[in-house]
């Protein structure tokens, strides 16, 4: 199901293209996150958008920040960008503070969400502004307009050369990174690009954004809500929550060792569920292979092999993966609960249960749990009665209860 | 201190050096000459306002003098009447056209807006040829309302008054619910009826309620005119004053401008408490569209409703119109006493060329005032719309003020600020006379360029300034050939709203800045009225001919240009 890229070393098959005529060395340095706060006023109250926000990007990483709406994202990026002057705090690029410098003096690329494009100039003369500004002699524009626009795969758009109000809105997005990459910002930043685009392009688009920042090699940050596309398309990604960074790490870190509950439920699905551990010595239970716990709900006792252990206590809560769990029409030995289907989707590759648990069948708000099968269980029909067994390792700890 | 000065060096200061031009022009010519009317209103005639000698005696008027008493009460029940006239003739109006199905809307909506393209005295003149004492209407009218024994009352006071004002200004309520009815999403009357409303029901909860804020619109659009409209009072009006012409009056009568501040302010507050009063009324009712999905909109068919439609459509269309058709037959004729004119002939055009000097006033003036108003207009709305500064509210209210202050209390702030004893003496002069139409026209182009920034995208200025260009390049290359549309449109409407323009320039004007419609004013006070009409029709077809290039060039209606002048 996931597309993990791993680390930012290029892709194979693909060499950095020489846009700036710098021979292809990267000569592009960190960018740095130094405390970073951002506070608005809105009607009448102060709101922190950004509390403290402090990390590093490395050169030409693909970066991405993720979290949902209102969670700082957009402020951040903005005040890479200049858009925004952060209320404190730095933000180094190599040892220059670029916080308060305005943005056309930052030599950076931007792309909307709404792409951005000018109405009142062609395709050409949209990718070429950038240019004209830097007063680049004419036959140097044609040629590197022409470059980028093959680059992002728009060549014979180019030579019929449209309004872009003619185009359509994956066309018009590759015009608008056109644009932003044709003046070789040393940063490319990318505001939700591809939120304005139905599914099957933005699948397409993202592997493409991906391809021609590998191709350019140009330090880029992506902002994004929706948490497949930033662990598809990110070498290292931030997930942030109300002006917070919760935790940065690659796809794999974040999705296999949140560090919170948080990020653990905002990467994929998370089923919690408060235990108890049974076990003397509190401390280091991460060296112990197996762990004793009692499930708070039922009291049933079983032994784990949890990935990661942080409690602070005995009462703590488990997180278990909806593809850690298994559904059996019948009851087993090791069946930890009984729960009812409430509904069953089949999405493709897998089947999603969600099914209400013993303890909560009469509750009026009752949470449910979400069991992800590879093979389904055909017997299992919405309001059968089934029972829940879990894979005992692959189980992360986190300190206190989920109490609902 | 060392960072503090480079940061500031590192900043872009072109925009507030070139942004701070309209707000100095707004604080000498509009804040100053309005507050210095404001303290003289509490001074004795002919002296200067101090503290130690605050008086009420220019107010104590509105308690002891008759005629005071009689133009305020008259001022009361004309801006009344004629809202609720307007309301009665207008919506139905715009409800047909815009619902039912028939030919020539587009027509009817262009022949709708004819009547505001002259000057409002020159409606009520026109009224007077035709129901004045041996008009022809009144005497074919008066023959068949003799068979009920009724007669016309005259038309010089209130009847004349409020007749001519209703049949100049229906336009606005006309136009702006035919906006509103064809503009409402017909799957909400839909949704309704699935549910099982009848059409009454449905026009009761769902239209009505939908519309109701256009209405009010309008009726503040209406009010505001009403009450300030000089020129059809001052010539109907008989022996019955407003409080416009008491102004006039006061100034022209006796040089009270104290005392014409006072009556000013007392007509300020009115059109204020209206204001407040329909905002509160309306923004209960401001409804945000939530979807913009949307279908056809769904006309009635039915026959009798169709006849019915068109029929009172053409009555209220003809009745409008006749001013117009009057004026035009006037024009070649000396005499018209009775049914039909008399003496046809083509000398009343040669007024024409004996008029140039006011003809080329009136170009010269509305030219100057028209290019600084789009100027100072479109600075502000790029100042309030973009830059938002603290305090971007107080500037849209100062900008907007002048478009509540009638013609006449602009034209006396300006002569209280600028005639002798004034540290700066224009009035007399061209210079007051520019300056009065900008002050007047101005919130015309500031709305129209202030939609469209709303409508642009800030983040096509945002990602100009990130490819690298300064605030002075990104207007150049980005926001103002996308605001030129706005922009261009805002000033031609000024353009030709300023032609017509009266009630600042009479009190303004001296004998080397006479501008057309006072020439026009006086051919009509001297009872030229063949003079009168040519002139008119000169006036009438230039204001149309320009309308008529600017919405063909821009792709707009004509009735749409309308919707503020």
């Amino acid at each position: 199901m996931l597309f993990l890229p791993g680390s930012s070393k290029k892709l194979p098959g693909t060499k950095i293209i020489e846009l700036s005529g710098k021979g292809g060395i990267n000569v592009s340095s960190n960018l740095r996150y130094k405390d970073v706060k951002k506070t608005f006023v809105a009607k009448g109250k102060n709101v922190e958008a950004l509390k403290s926000i402090s990390f590093d990007i490395k050169p030409g990483e693909l970066f991405c920040l993720l979290g949902p709406s209102g969670c700082g994202k957009t402020t951040l990026l903005r005040c890479t960008a200049g858009l925004e002057i952060p209320t404190s705090g730095s933000i180094f690029y190599g040892d220059k503070d670029i916080a308060k410098i305005p943005p056309f003096k930052r030599n950076i690329g931007m792309v909307f969400q709404s792409f951005a494009l000018y109405p009142h100039m062609s395709v050409f003369e949209n990718v070429a502004y950038g240019l004209r500004i830097r007063k680049v002699p004419e036959p140097e524009i044609k040629e590197k307009v022409e470059k980028i626009m093959d680059l992002v795969g728009m060549a014979k758009i180019l030579k019929r050369n449209p309004s872009p109000t003619a185009l359509s809105g994956g066309q018009q997005q590759r015009v608008a990174i056109a644009r932003a990459l044709v003046y070789d910002p040393e940063i490319l930043l990318l505001d939700e690009p591809l939120a304005s685009l139905d599914a099957k392009i933005r699948r397409r688009l993202r592997a493409e954004i991906r391809r021609i920042q590998k191709a350019t090699d140009i330090t880029t940050i992506y902002v994004t809500h929706d948490q497949e596309e930033a662990m598809a398309i990110g070498d290292r990604l931030a997930i942030m929550n109300s002006g917070n960074v919760e935790q940065i790490g690659s796809s794999e870190e974040v999705y296999n060792r949140p560090n919170n509950k948080f990020v653990a439920n905002f990467i994929g699905k998370m089923n919690f569920f408060p235990a108890e551990i049974l076990e003397d010595n509190l401390s280091d239970l991460n060296k112990k292979q197996e762990i004793k716990v009692k499930f708070n709900k039922n009291d049933k006792i079983i032994n784990i092999k949890p990935k990661e252990v942080k409690n602070k206590g005995k009462n703590v809560t488990l997180a278990i993966r909806p593809e850690k769990l298994m559904i059996n029409d019948k009851e087993t030995s090791d069946s930890i609960f009984s729960a009812r289907v409430r509904i069953v989707q089949h999405l493709g590759q897998l089947v999603r249960y969600e099914v209400i648990a013993e303890w909560d069948k009469d509750s009026k708000d009752p949470v449910p749990i979400i069991i992800d099968m590879i093979n389904p269980v055909v017997k299992l029909r919405e309001g059968d009665q089934a029972y829940i067994n879990l894979t005992p390792n692959s189980i992360i700890i986190f300190p206190g209860r989920e109490e609902k | 201190m060392f960072n503090k000065v480079k940061e500031f060096f590192q900043r872009d200061i072109t925009p507030y050096l070139i942004l701070s031009i309209p707000l100095i022009f707004l604080l000498i010519f509009l804040i100053w000459p309005v507050g210095t009317t404001i303290l003289r209103a509490f001074a004795e005639r002919g002296q200067d306002f101090s503290i130690t000698n605050i008086t009420f005696s220019n107010f104590e008027n509105f308690v002891d003098s008759n005629l005071y008493r009689r133009s305020f009460y008259n001022s009361f029940l004309i801006s009344f009447s004629v809202v609720f006239l307007t309301l009665l003739i207008g919506v139905p109006m715009g409800y047909f056209v815009a619902r039912v199905e028939m030919p020539f809307k587009t027509l009817i909506r262009t022949l709708g807006v004819l009547p505001l393209i002259m000057p409002s005295f020159v409606g009520a003149f026109s009224w007077i040829i035709l129901l004045g004492r041996n008009g022809a209407l009144r005497i074919i009218v008066n023959r068949f309302l003799a068979i009920f024994g009724l007669a016309l009352p005259p038309i010089y006071g209130m009847f004349g008054i409020i007749f001519s004002m209703t049949m100049l200004y229906y336009p606005f309520v006309f136009l702006l619910t035919y906006g509103a009815f064809s503009s409402t999403n017909p799957l909400l009357e839909e949704s309704a009826m699935l549910m099982g409303a009848k059409q009454s029901k449905i026009f009761k909860t769902i239209t009505f309620p939908l519309v109701l804020p256009s209405i009010g619109a309008a009726v503040i659009l209406v009010f505001i005119r009403a009450i300030g409209n000089f020129g059809i009072p001052s010539v109907v009006g008989g022996q019955e004053y407003v409080l416009p012409t008491l102004i006039y009056f006061r100034v022209n009568g006796f040089w009270d401008l104290n005392g014409a501040a006072a009556i000013a302010i007392i007509s300020v507050i009115i059109t204020s408490a209206a204001l407040l009063l329909q905002k509160y009324v309306i923004s209960v009712r401001e409804y945000e569209t939530i979807t913009a999905d949307r279908s056809e909109q769904k006309l009635h068919k039915h026959p009798v409703i169709k006849v019915i439609a068109m029929g009172y459509c053409s009555i209220v269309l003809f009745v409008s119109l006749l001013p117009q058709i009057t004026l035009f037959i006037m024009s070649f004729f000396e005499q018209w006493n009775g049914i039909l004119p008399t003496g046809f002939t083509f000398s009343n055009y040669n007024a024409i060329l004996t008029s140039l000097d006011s003809i080329k006033n009136s170009l010269i003036i509305v030219l100057s005032a028209s290019v600084l108003a789009a100027i100072i207009g479109s600075l502000v709305a790029y100042i309030t719309e973009r830059k938002n500064p603290k305090g971007s509210a107080i500037i849209d209210l100062l900008v907007m003020a002048p478009f509540i202050l009638p013609g006449i209390v602009v034209a006396v702030a300006l002569l209280n600020a600028f005639s002798y004893p004034s540290p700066l003496i224009i009035s007399g002069t061209f210079y007051i006379m520019i300056i009065s139409f900008v002050i007047r026209r101005t919130p015309y182009v500031y709305r129209s360029v202030a939609a469209s920034l709303t409508q642009l995208d800030v983040k096509l200025e945002e990602s100009s300034m990130i490819c690298g260009a300064s605030w002075a390049c990104t207007f150049r290359k980005v926001s103002f050939p996308l605001i030129l549309p706005g922009i261009i449109s805002g000033t031609i409407l000024t353009l030709a709203t300023l032609l017509k323009e009266l009630s600042t320039s009479i009190l303004l004007y001296s004998a080397n800045t006479k501008t057309l419609p006072i020439q026009i004013y006086y051919e009509v006070s001297d009872g030229n009225f063949g003079t009168a009409s040519a002139l008119s029709v000169l006036l009438f077809v230039v204001v149309f001919i320009i309308v008529y290039l600017m919405n063909y060039f821009l792709g707009n209606k004509v009735s749409s240009s309308f919707k503020l002048g």
